[in-house]
């Protein structure tokens, strides 16, 4: 007999609004674990999950919608983007809240940004460029331009809307995995600028897309009811490896566990699936939220039976869930 | 007087009067002497010591037998010249001391005691007193010599013999006291301190004496109370400053392990050198067991003495010796100690004070830490005590009891930081734990406890007043106990809990009681008390111990200790049990521990050992279940005291569970748990229960939503919802909005089987709104309600118009009258002024924009009215009337915006008029009351409706039912037909009035029940037609004047002029008939509310 489906460890309240994004910080170990949340309201709110309060809320968008936040190395760097066509780079340290520095996207969609380590203190970050079907590569903090993807003329893929920057193991050049509004995946090469390989794997746009690069296999979803798993062979090739019906349509964020043995997906029918990675084995439906679950977030615990899932929604709420027993 | 001040006149005037005693001795000549010793000064006198020394003596020597009264003289003026000198002189002194001695000495010869008078005993105990008292510096150590051994034993022996053998308690006093100055212990300050040598070798020739003098002592001491206490006292004091001497610790470490005379002794002196003691270990050890003897039944028989003087004296004993020996008499403790702690509670204060010092100085000079052989007697006296602690508890009375505890409690506090030792031996740590388990069993008998509920979820809401009420009545809450009634016992096991918890290794006796507590469940409650008070003690509140500890206590071992009791405290299997026999709560319970037993297999363990799976829950256990929350409960409340603000971060796991009991249904657990929170309020510093609440909301929020999603803790959650909203205000509803949507959708999935639960909850989220936005809802209804009081000034006990209604309403006429003539003066200022500052302006205009959005408040109103239309034909009548009573509330809070309101009622209409037309007469009933809420509200929107659907049915119901009724005998009162018609009839006539109905339907409702006024029903009925009745008078009082007149009329009206026609009332004349009594009941109550007012009886009816 199956365990009954498990509640949430417990459920932060109080952002207000809808939330778009999270993002954990617990790894260094004497301080305090927090977790960051960006919501409708353009607040970035710093939960302190011993306490489990705001602790701090970073208002910088102007009140539009924040809806990506990635920790640049520990938890005092902190880069988040919002509906203002902003991306804002924060400095937290010893309890400050500034802004550093802010990129002006130009990019009306919410295509989130994604972020890659090449260097210590040095970031690739891909975003949404002001031309509608083009992507933007940058490198932080110096902001200077990598290069533009476009697009090949005829193409008509459409707006991207999710970006994956990742690194080969072999060491060279990060790659990137773009889902576009035609529900196709495309595969970049950041050096020459050209597309290496394209994948339909949905109808609809892609609405997130998770990358595993010791399996070389990829997991998108989109507003079906189907989650599309490909990989991408020794040629760069993108092929469709399988894919996974759903009982209800439309997927808001996927994301893979980072010890890449399960992966969590937020659905509009409110509930999160969790998943086996290897075989995509359903291994529970958490259930809590009473509106589209909108993103996720895996935490960075050293230690593994701490570690948290946190899944933001709609309904103003974050539940955040302990699922190692579980897998 | 003294005239010769130089030696030469004082030997002048001396001379003859010596001279003439030496010739002729004679009382008068020693008189004669000492009368003029008075005039001779000190120095002068010293010159001639032994000059006028001399003939005394010699009139003591003088061979063959000698006046009594003489020799007495003769001593008295040796003892008036010693007082006022001092010997210089060695030989002087001892041959003083021994023809001092001699005087009392028997005849040679007889054994038997020397038949002296009293007097000439007293005077030369004090000669000798006054002689040991004149000895010039070291002189007096010359007496302390082994050749003076003899002579000395002989005066010990004397003074011993008459301080025993004596009746006169002078004398007996008087001995003591000179033999206290021959050992050198005198307590005047004049005397030289002896200094280590000498304290050696005058230590070396007591030994000696001390068989002699202890055993005699120790015979005085135990012997007749009659003789006062004085003498004992002395003889105490006496005894420990000679034992305290001869077997001081420092003495004996510095005696050699082996004789070392043998020297060449002189012939003479070989033969003392035999009475000559050697204080060597052996000696040393059986001198201790003789004298632990001698001890145990002194202290056994003074630590009783009926004089306070004594007890001092012997805790002065313990004292002295415990500073002096504590080693060499180290077996005696046990007994002296058990006599010092046991006295700490004496009846007289200053006892009590000088123990406690005697016991703080031991402490503080860490006498028992250093001396781990002290610290030995106090574990086994520890250990044995404890053995017997049970037995005792049992069998002795309460005072017994506190003596006992007390000593328990001395010892612990003695042994201070030593304490962990004893707790480390096992079978210590167990023997104690089990006597305080054994000790702090409750009784659990009373039935009270269980049947105490709290009804006021109904009805009483007041946040602040019941709460308040709540923690007094709590903190006052005492528990009983089976062995014991004092408060005082309780008082001193509290004490031994918390010293064991201020000096024990916290950890070691944590994780024993701890065990102890999941042991049995007969050890729980028991045992969470201990653990309540060894954190209270552990954090050095309110414990009173002797010495600070060695050790400061780490703050995070507190709250490690804390963070696991409090874990298994609140554990599910801990924490649900099952108070009250109430099926459905049972069923709760139980379900909530299966639960718990799948979702945390760990802590369903010690469920076995629970009851609960009994079928059959007996009140005992339903006691003891009450009391192991509240102890817990208490607990959680020591334990936030003990934190202080850093109990905050653990409110977290805490305050769910207590605001869950907080709205138990149990009083005594409902007031314990409030108690708690007024704690956890003080601890945390907050200001008061809603801010705690308001400030933790999110904690409780998150619990309140996660437990909801199981079905056997909704009904938890739904009391901790409910204890939420009963304690704060109206700050807290936007935080806990969103959780009020999750227990209306947690309804919606099980309305079957957990409706009421969740009614419930809505009732009192309902009441709470309108307790928090009454101001602006309820705020037109009273102020028609006062309108409607004004116009009733004539109902009885208004009749007093005071002077300022008058006043009112005459201002009241001239402002109509001035509205009338078209003149508006200030209306916008009065309505300002009549706005509550809460309130929102838009109650006013709410009716007219229809589109503005529902303030949140009154949004969730209508989302549990929705939920009640559904309900409202529920199976189950509990249930329905539930519903009966949200809706009601609904309507209120929904009231200011009418555009809602009214279409809610719409959709209410049919479910109510089921209730009204067919359902169970208690709903009919509540169905009413919500109906005249309604009817306040929405007015003519109501009244058509009610006239066609529900009007009709129940007048036909009534007058159809009413033959029935008029026959039926006493039996009827108990079917339902007789309460749904009584039910009808006490509604209806509010109704009417509230519902301001029409001409037509008040004649068809007054039709119907003038049956009822008749003789032949029901009393029950006749008094509830009648209610109806007077109601209708308050509404048209000249058409049921009419009506009822019709029916019977009692006086003749005259026309008051003839060109008038005469009044024919058809009830005129008419025979006495069933209605009778009745109508001219009303009509008489009738003619009161008229009479007062000048208009009524003059006039002929009026239109209004």
């Amino acid at each position: 007999m199956a365990l009954p489906p498990p509640d949430p460890q417990f459920v932060l309240r109080g952002t207000g609004a809808p939330v778009h994004a999270l993002r954990f910080s617990c790894g260094q170990e004497p301080a305090v674990p927090v977790l960051f949340s960006g919501s409708e309201n353009g607040f970035i709110h710093v939960w302190n999950l011993k306490t489990r309060r705001v602790d701090t809320a970073l208002d910088g968008h102007g009140r539009k919608s924040v809806y990506c936040v990635e920790t640049m190395g520990g938890k005092d760097s902190l880069l988040s983007q919002g509906r203002d066509q902003r991306i804002c780079l924060w400095d937290l340290a010893e309890g400050r809240t500034a802004v550093t520095d802010s990129i002006f996207t130009e990019n009306v969609g919410f295509c989130k940004c994604s972020l890659v380590k090449v260097a210590q203190g040095r970031w690739l970050m891909a975003m949404a460029a002001k031309a509608l079907q083009e992507v933007q590569v940058l490198e932080l903090p110096s902001k200077t331009s990598v290069c533009t993807l476009k697009p090949e003329a005829g193409a008509k893929l459409g707006m991207p809307m999710c970006l994956k920057l990742w690194q080969p193991n072999c060491g060279s050049q990060p790659l990137l995995l773009a889902g576009y509004e035609d529900g196709s995946v495309v595969l970049w090469n950041l050096s020459t600028g050209k597309a290496l390989s394209q994948l339909v794997c949905h109808q609809e746009p892609v609405m997130s897309l998770d990358f595993d690069s010791e399996k070389a296999r990829g997991i998108s979803g989109s507003s079906e009811k189907v989650l599309s798993i490909w990989s991408l062979n020794e040629q760069q090739n993108l092929q469709v490896y399988k894919t996974h019906e759903l009982v209800n349509a439309g997927i808001s964020d996927v994301t893979i566990r980072p010890d890449k043995k399960i992966l969590a997906t937020a659905g509009w029918d409110h509930r999160i699936r969790i998943f086996g990675w290897k075989k995509l084995t359903p291994l529970a439906v958490l259930d809590y939220h009473s509106a589209t679950a909108q993103c996720l977030a895996f935490s960075d615990h050293r230690r593994p039976p701490e570690r948290l899932l946190a899944a933001g929604s709609k309904d103003h709420r974050i539940s955040v869930w302990s699922i190692y027993a579980q897998t | 007087m003294a005239v010769f001040d130089t030696p030469q006149e004082a030997f002048g005037a001396l001379r003859p009067f010596c001279v003439q005693l030496t010739r002729v001795q004679t009382l008068e000549n020693v008189a004669l002497l000492q009368a003029h010793l008075a005039a001779v000064s000190a120095s002068a006198l010293q010159e001639l010591q032994e000059y006028v020394l001399f003939p005394l003596r010699f009139a003591l020597k003088v061979p063959g037998p000698k006046q009594e009264r003489l020799v007495q003289s003769v001593v008295q003026c040796i003892a008036s010249v010693l007082a006022a000198t001092c010997v210089k002189k060695q030989e002087l002194l001892q041959e003083l001391f021994s023809e001092l001695c001699t005087c009392l000495s028997p005849p040679s010869g007889s054994s038997k005691p020397a038949s002296q008078s009293e007097e000439l005993k007293l005077a030369v105990i004090q000669a000798l007193h006054t002689l040991m008292h004149s000895a010039y510096g070291d002189i007096v150590l010359s007496l302390y010599q082994p050749s003076t051994l003899p002579l000395l034993g002989f005066a010990v022996s004397l003074l011993l013999g008459l301080a025993e053998k004596e009746k006169a308690k002078q004398i007996k006093i008087s001995a003591l006291k000179c033999l206290q100055v021959l050992v050198l212990q005198c307590d005047c300050q004049e005397h030289r301190h002896l200094d280590e040598d000498e304290a050696q070798r005058c230590g070396d020739l007591f030994a000696s004496f001390l068989p002699g003098i202890s055993i005699t002592l120790s015979r005085v001491i135990t012997g007749d109370i009659k003789q006062g206490h004085k003498p004992t006292v002395s003889a105490i004091r006496l005894f420990y400053l000679i034992v305290g001497l001869v077997m001081a610790d420092a003495q004996l470490a510095r005696i050699p392990k082996i004789p070392k005379n043998k020297e060449k002794l002189p012939v003479e002196q070989s033969r003392i050198s035999e009475l000559m003691v050697h204080r060597g270990p052996d000696w040393t050890k059986s001198t201790a067991e003789k004298l632990s003897l001698l001890l145990h039944k002194m202290v056994e028989f003074s630590s009783v003495h009926p004089h306070w003087k004594v007890r001092l004296e012997l805790v002065e004993l313990v004292n002295h010796l415990l500073r002096n020996c504590s080693r060499s008499l180290v077996d005696s403790f046990s007994h002296l100690l058990k006599a010092l702690v046991g006295l700490v509670n004496d009846e007289n204060s200053e006892i009590q004070s000088r123990c406690n010092e005697v016991l703080q100085g031991i402490a503080e000079q860490g006498i028992v830490a250093q001396n781990r052989a002290l610290a030995d007697v106090l574990s086994e006296n520890l250990h044995s005590l404890s053995t017997a602690l049970p037995r005792l508890m049992n069998s002795q009375d309460d005072m017994g009891k506190v003596a006992t505890l007390s000593l328990l409690l001395g010892y612990l506090k003695l042994l201070g930081p030593k304490i962990n030792t004893v707790l480390n031996s096992v079978s210590h740590l167990h023997r104690l734990s089990k006597a305080l388990i054994q000790v702090l069993e409750l009784d659990l008998t009373d039935v009270k406890i269980v049947e105490d509920r709290r009804w006021d979820c109904e009805s009483a809401y007041g946040p602040s007043g019941s709460l308040q009420h709540g923690v007094q009545a709590g903190r006052c809450q005492k528990k009983y106990f089976r062995f014991f009634t004092e408060e005082r016992v309780f008082q001193l096991l509290q004490q031994i809990c918390r010293v064991l918890g201020y000096y024990g290794n916290l950890y070691l006796l944590v994780d024993h009681f701890m065990g102890l507590y999941s042991e049995s469940g007969m050890y729980r409650k028991q045992a969470a008390m201990v653990l309540n008070e060894l954190i209270v003690g552990a954090a050095g509140v309110g414990v009173d111990v002797l010495q600070e500890r060695e050790v400061s206590l780490n703050m995070d071992d507190l709250k490690g200790s804390i963070t696991s009791i409090l874990d298994e405290y609140t554990d599910q299997a801990n924490w649900y049990l099952i108070t009250s026999i109430d099926s459905e709560e049972i069923s709760h319970e139980q379900s909530a521990q299966h639960s718990g037993l799948l979702a945390r297999p760990g802590g369903g363990c010690s469920n076995v050992l629970l009851p609960s799976l009994e079928p059959h829950v007996t009140t005992r256990t339903m006691n003891s279940n009450i009391w192991q929350i509240c102890i817990q409960l208490e607990g959680v409340g020591c334990f936030a005291a003990v934190l202080g603000k850093e109990f905050r971060l653990l409110l977290l796991s805490a305050l769910y569970p207590v605001l869950e009991k907080a709205g138990d249904k149990t009083l005594l657990i409902s007031e314990t748990a409030l108690g708690t929170l007024v704690d956890i309020c003080e601890a945390c510093s907050y200001d008061s229960v809603q801010r705690l609440i308001n400030e933790n909301s999110d904690y409780l929020v998150n619990g309140i939503s996660l437990n909801l999603r199981h079905l056997a803790h909704q009904p938890h959650a739904s009391q901790v919802l409910d204890t939420m909203l009963r304690h704060s205000d109206a700050s807290l509803l936007p935080l806990v909005e969103d959780v009020i949507q999750d227990v209306l959708s947690a309804l919606d999935l099980s309305y079957n089987n957990q409706a009421f639960t969740f009614l419930r909850v809505l009732h009192s989220v309902m009441t709470a709104l309108v307790q928090w936005f009454g101001s602006s809802c309820g705020e037109e209804h009273q102020q028609r309600q006062t309108a409607e009081r004004q116009s009733r000034t004539l109902s009885p006990g208004q009749q007093v118009v005071t002077s300022q209604e008058v006043e009112r309403f005459f201002l009241d006429y001239v402002r109509q009258k001035q509205i009338a003539e078209g003149n508006l003066p200030d209306t916008e200022d009065e309505e300002t002024d009549e706005v509550p500052p809460l309130a929102k302006p838009e109650p006013n205009n709410s009716d007219t924009e229809g589109g503005t959005p529902l303030p949140s408040h009154a949004q969730l109103a209508k989302d549990v009215m929705e939920r009640c239309i559904h309900l409202m034909s529920d199976g189950s009548l509990r249930v329905r009337l539930k519903v009966l009573d949200v809706l009601e509330l609904c309507v209120t809070v929904l009231h200011p915006h009418g555009n809602h309101l009214l279409p809610m009622a719409h959709r209410v209409w049919p479910a109510l008029v089921t209730r009204l037309i067919s359902d169970d007469p208690l709903a009919v009933l509540r169905a009413f009351k919500v109906l005249c809420t309604l009817a306040q509200k929405c007015g003519d929107f109501l009244r058509q409706r009610f006239s066609k659907d529900v009007l009709p049915k129940l007048t036909s119901s009534l007058l159809s039912q009413a033959p029935a009724s008029a026959r039926a005998g006493p039996v009827y009162n108990h079917t339902l037909a007789f309460k749904l018609q009584l039910a009808v009839l006490q509604g209806l006539g509010s109704l009417c009035e509230k519902l301001d109905m029409g001409e037509s339907d008040l004649n068809k409702v007054a039709d119907a029940c003038l049956i009822y006024l008749s003789a032949k029903q029901p009393m029950k009925l006749q008094e509830a037609a009648q209610s109806v009745f007077l109601h209708l008078m308050h509404v048209d009082p000249d058409s049921t004047w009419l009506l009822l007149n019709e029916v019977c009329c009692p006086h003749q009206y005259e026309p008051p002029h003839a060109s008038l026609q005469p009044v024919k009332l058809s009830g005129m004349g008419r025979q006495r008939n069933e209605f009778t009594d009745n109508v001219l009941l009303l009509l008489e109550r009738l003619q009161q509310q008229e009479s007062p007012t000048p208009k009524a009886g003059t006039q002929e009816p009026s239109p209004p």
